[in-house]
């Protein structure tokens, strides 16, 4: 194989990672501090790719601005949510493992629900629309504007919300609440805020890669469950409750995706996915960077 | 007893009537039992491993699409109920065979692994399908009447309520319920929670595999995407949830009632009824954890102490 392909390949791979690492970074915040799974995850990147679509076609706003509006979106639906259902539950569910399945049957009926009201609301159809088209090269690989502008934003976030989570008390307080719940709340860290914190934080990360998503992917009401099964590998890939586990977990399931491809045939890329994810389970389950990256 | 007995005349009666629905019955109501059995079969036998020990499995649409899949491709070549039955043991087998890693997963975990398990298997099926035919639907011919499919949906349901019965109400229920309690403890207790876990896995992916054949036939039109979809083992999880999880009665009435109220809006309303679904879901689980059905069922129910 030539290099332009071998380099065309690995960008390939980059640029898909960096998304899956944004996806997976804000399902596994809400994992982390809650010990809820988000199943509905996928279902806010399609509500995000919606908002872009139709913000662009029908009042012309440039997805770059709507990077923002869907963010903040996305975490007024987390707040809501969070609020409403979620707070209420962890109060009174009795044990960690009644809340964990009981928080599972929610974000299911959550996911229906959002899914079936875009079919209802938008039709099936699959949608899509054309922006930062044009091509460019670097080292002889040609470039989409649009697939480069979502690696450096997904990038970008994922890396500030990784110092958000070193550098600053907040984050210390959200790493000590996914140590310890108890011991955390023993020394004063308001659990509650940092819940609805993290909640708005991860909805928003997904709605921001919805938006990415939809420039150079098709949107239809269907679309989420796929990148959910995706945020869920790569979060077991890089461990539950891992933060930097899954930014380097993006990285390796696009770069094994698009070079398992390459290899064998597109048709192949959800079995090659499901094995990963069923084998890194089976064999180590606290995924292959282990614990203590918190 | 005097009241047990009463109940047990009852559910007689009840077999009895459903035995004789296909006799009096125009073809829609009918199918609309054949439909509400299918539900039965999969809610019970779902509770026997999820129910019963915690293990909360979105595997069942794999168990159900396995069976699908094996009927559609032994049809016309073995006898249909012989190719009813293997769909099953080939469930039975599968689940058996992938059971002991499986379930040493435990919690959120294992509820992504079994996910994944029913993902993959989709596309496994979908790859093969295209590699095989071209295509990745594939149409029944020469297919029983709506009769002999309601007479063995009505078999299968039976055999899983039974079954979910005797389970519940043996030592080996018992062993199950203290996984769900405390494995650990049980485990220390000369309980040995991997062989109980993996029988009622294999018991559980049994009665899925046998409704998956039946359902083929039952469509004579099958393709990866919906007998492998995850809305049935979601559907099946709501319906255990909605009697309030964990025993046979719950699961009965369960099905029962979502069945009738999918049977009102799905075909009219899909989004709708799909969108109520999931509202239910949430209430329940938000409000009435123990099950929406558990007052009424203790009040028809409720064994005397």
């Amino acid at each position: 194989m030539e290099l332009t392909r071998i380099l065309q390949i690995l960008s390939a791979g980059l640029i898909i990672g960096g998304i899956y690492a944004l996806i997976a970074v804000g399902l596994n915040l809400i994992y982390g501090t809650m010990r809820l799974l988000n199943i509905a995850h996928g279902e806010l990147i399609m509500l995000g790719a919606y908002v872009t679509y139709w913000l662009y076609t029908l009042y012309g706003v440039s997805p770059l601005i709507s990077m923002i509006l869907v963010s903040a979106f996305s975490a007024l639906i987390g707040l809501i949510v969070c609020w409403s259902i979620f707070l209420p539950i962890i109060k009174t569910s009795k044990s960690a493992a009644v809340l964990e399945s009981n928080s599972l049957l929610i974000f299911f009926g959550l996911s229906v629900i959002f899914s079936n009201l875009a079919s209802l609301l938008w039709t099936a159809d699959i949608r899509g629309y054309s922006y930062m088209t044009k091509v460019f090269y670097i080292l002889g690989v040609p470039l989409m504007h649009n697939r480069l502008l979502a690696f450096l934003v997904a990038v970008v976030v994922c890396i500030l919300s990784y110092l958000l989570l070193q550098k600053t008390m907040l984050g210390k307080a959200i790493r000590a609440l996914i140590q310890d719940r108890e011991a955390s709340q023993l020394v004063g860290i308001n659990a509650r805020f940092i819940y609805i914190f993290s909640f708005c934080l991860g909805f928003a990360m997904a709605g921001l890669a919805g938006c990415l998503l939809s420039m150079f992917y098709e949107i239809t009401p269907f679309m989420g469950l796929p990148y959910t099964i995706v945020a869920f590998i790569v979060i077991v890939l890089g461990g539950l409750g891992n933060i930097f586990g899954s930014l380097m977990g993006g990285f390796l399931l696009g770069l094994l995706e698009t070079i398992g491809v390459s290899l064998t045939s597109p048709g192949l890329r959800p079995i090659l996915s499901y094995s990963i994810f069923i084998l890194i389970i089976l064999v180590r389950p606290k995924g292959i960077f282990g614990r203590g990256v918190y | 007893m005097a009241k047990r007995a009463a109940l047990y005349g009852f559910l007689a009666l009840i077999l009895a009537l459903l035995c004789l629905v296909p006799a009096f019955a125009s073809d829609y109501v009918v199918s609309l039992f054949l439909d509400l059995l299918m539900w039965i079969a999969l809610t019970e036998s779902w509770i026997i491993l999820s129910g019963y020990t915690g293990y909360i499995s979105l595997g069942h649409s794999a168990f159900f699409g396995l069976g699908a899949y094996f009927m559609a491709m032994t049809w016309t070549h073995i006898p249909y109920a012989l190719g009813v039955l293997s769909g099953g043991l080939v469930c039975l087998a599968f689940a058996f065979a992938i059971g002991f890693p499986f379930l040493r997963v435990r919690g959120p975990y294992f509820v992504i692994l079994t996910l994944g398990l029913s993902e993959f298997t989709k596309y496994l099926f979908i790859n093969l399908e295209i590699k095989l035919g071209g295509t990745v639907g594939r149409i029944l011919m020469m297919t029983p009447g709506l009769e002999t499919l309601y007479y063995s949906v009505l078999i299968v349901g039976t055999g899983a309520t039974i079954t979910a019965y005797f389970v519940k109400n043996s030592r080996f229920g018992i062993g199950l319920f203290s996984i769900k309690e405390e494995e650990d403890a049980a485990n220390s207790l000369g309980i040995n929670t991997s062989i109980y876990k993996w029988l009622a896995f294999g018991i559980s992916a049994f009665f899925p595999g046998m409704v998956g054949a039946i359902l083929a036939l039952r469509r004579s039109y099958i393709d990866p995407y919906t007998v492998f979809s995850p809305a049935v083992s979601f559907q099946v999880i709501v319906m255990a949830f909605l009697g309030g999880f964990e025993d046979v009665e719950g699961a009965l009435l369960g099905a029962v009632v979502l069945t009738l109220v999918s049977e009102a809006l799905w075909a009219q309303y899909p989004y709708y009824y799909m969108i109520i679904l999931g509202a239910i879901v949430i209430f329940i689980v938000k409000f009435m954890p123990l099950g929406v059905l558990h007052p009424i069922k203790q009040r028809l129910l409720k064994e005397p102490q």
